[in-house]
């Protein structure tokens, strides 16, 4: 099975090898009562690299973000953001991280504005109004600046999250299924922006997607998770041929997600 | 703590209020109606049954402070409540926002918000009902203070809960206060109430705020007794109020409550 060729700018993995982790997961295990939602985790992501996050519904992707944003305590383990341990290190490693997921919401009443507004205070942003105009520009949301969140459709507010989640310059991104609401056209022109923002500015991206294709397009390096443990870490094709045990060409994420969903299944 | 993150959630809150009229009916609308209806009461009570003007006096200057206590504590709650319904606690949790510079700057915006609603609520009470409490009001401080700081360790306790509970027992932001006037002794001395209800009066301190207050109002001094006990009960409770929540917020995290809470 061949996926779907989605254009976009060449990824920027290849001269990450010699950059230092920005992100190390060791071990990283969470229990909710008797139910292992991750379970041993371990992975790193150097500086400058887009990393895709991948595995089927319930895999443990959100979870694992979730925990590295602080939102949940792990169980055990330890995750380490630019050297430093997180949970003794929150304020700080927050202080250059961000995240973006087209399930939040935002205060429904409070224009696209305001609610940047808000998070340009929170990130303490110089000149936030500049910042504001630049990201909402590059984002293409300048017309709905006065428009309350309720009256936006879901690509318009996913598209304020990508504000949000560029308002402070992060070192590091965390950005899940950040194209999942988006139409094909704008799906293409945030794929561009991300891939700019990302070489000039040298953020390191995690990125969690169910479009295969995109994530080949897109991530040098996959981490594959099932039953909230990593099977695959590596290359598309070197994960394509991990997972499905033989010699491929080409990457083929789409029948790995398959293959994997299809075991879990049964 | 940074300034600018605390100023932040106040300018989220401040925009709320702008532009949810629901808000100002709480803060202003409804305290002014409340207050109308006591002072045709408190009228009806001096010209129909002779009451005298300073018992309709202490009665409109326990509605004015109780408004205060009320829609503080609600408030404190109901904001968080807003984070809730909007679905965006992820969002401003995933930032370097402590819980501490939440809190305070939740608390900083319905404190205005209540000094807001207290100021048109006096200001009616003396233009149609000739109670000035505005000379009376800098010795009324220290009881505002103490009911302006069990509210705050009241709004922090249902805060958690919530937390815990979520929205399942939201009623509580509008209802706790409530719960506790009938043993706060707001429109009547403690010695009005059995016996057996003394301890638990003593305990609260809006008990001894309306104490004060009735003191104050009555022309016979300051009460440094109601005053030291509302502050000393207030430390206890607020401390109480502070390790609640730290545990439970934990609690919410090791649960991954703080994504799913809805």
């Amino acid at each position: 099975m061949r996926t779907p060729t989605i254009e976009a700018p060449e990824p920027r993995s290849n001269n990450t090898h010699a950059a230092a982790k920005l992100i190390e997961v060791a071990h990283l295990t969470k229990l909710f009562k008797n139910f292992k939602a991750v379970d041993d985790v371990s992975f790193f992501v150097r500086r400058g690299e887009m990393v895709g996050l991948l595995g089927p519904n319930g895999a443990g992707k959100t979870t694992i973000i979730h925990m590295m944003l602080g939102l949940i305590s792990s169980s055990g383990g330890e995750i380490r953001i630019f050297g430093k341990p997180f949970d003794a290190n929150r304020e700080e490693i927050l202080q250059d991280l961000n995240f973006t997921s087209p399930y939040m919401a935002f205060p429904p009443r409070l224009t696209v504005k305001e609610n940047l507004n808000v998070f340009a205070g929170l990130y303490g942003v110089r000149n936030g109004e500049a910042k504001i105009s630049e990201l909402m520009e590059k984002f293409a949301i300048e017309a709905l600046r006065d428009k309350p969140i309720s009256r936006l459709s879901s690509g318009e507010t996913t598209r304020v999250g990508l504000c949000k989640a560029f308002m402070n310059d992060p070192k590091v991104l965390l950005l899940d299924e950040p194209t999942a609401y988006l139409d094909p056209q704008v799906a293409r022109h945030v794929r561009g922006t991300l891939v700019d923002m990302q070489q000039r500015l040298a953020t390191t991206i995690l990125y969690t997607s169910h479009n295969m294709a995109e994530v080949e397009a897109m991530c040098g390096r996959i981490i594959f998770l099932s039953h909230g443990r990593v099977i695959a870490t590596g290359s598309p094709i070197e994960v394509t041929q991990t997972v499905l045990k033989e010699e491929r060409s080409e990457p083929a994420l789409e029948e790995v997600f398959l293959h994997v969903a299809t075991r879990e299944h049964s | 703590m940074k300034w600018h993150r605390v100023r932040a959630v106040m300018l989220r809150h401040t925009y709320e209020v702008r532009r949810n009229l629901n808000k100002v009916f709480d803060s202003v609308v409804f305290p002014v109606l409340s207050m109308l209806m006591w002072g045709f009461f408190t009228l009806y009570l001096a010209r129909d049954h002779r009451i005298q003007t300073s018992i309709a006096g202490l009665l409109l200057g326990a509605a004015i402070l109780w408004g205060v206590f009320y829609s503080f504590q609600r408030d404190v709650a109901v904001g968080f409540l807003d984070e809730l319904w909007s679905r965006n606690l992820v969002n401003i949790f995933s930032t370097p926002l402590s819980v501490s510079e939440y809190i305070t700057g939740l608390i900083i915006v319905n404190l205005i918000r209540a000094m807001v609603g207290m100021l048109a609520v006096s200001l009616i009470a003396w233009l149609c009902y000739s109670f000035n409490i505005f000379p009376s009001l800098l010795g009324l401080v220290p009881y505002l203070l103490n009911l302006v700081l069990f509210g705050i360790a009241l709004g922090i306790v249902i805060t958690g809960l919530i937390f815990r509970y979520t929205t399942r027992i939201q009623g509580l932001a509008w209802s706790f206060a409530s719960l506790l006037m009938p043993v706060s002794c707001v429109f009547y001395p403690m010695s009005s109430l059995p016996r057996w209800l003394h301890p638990i009066a003593w305990a609260l301190p809006t008990t001894h705020a309306f104490e004060g207050m009735r003191q104050g109002l009555s022309g016979s001094g300051f009460s440094t007794l109601h005053f030291e006990w509302g502050l000393g009960l207030n430390a206890i409770y607020f401390a109480f109020a502070f390790f609640f929540f730290r545990w439970i917020f934990e609690a919410a995290r090791a649960r991954g409550l703080l994504v799913k809470i809805e």
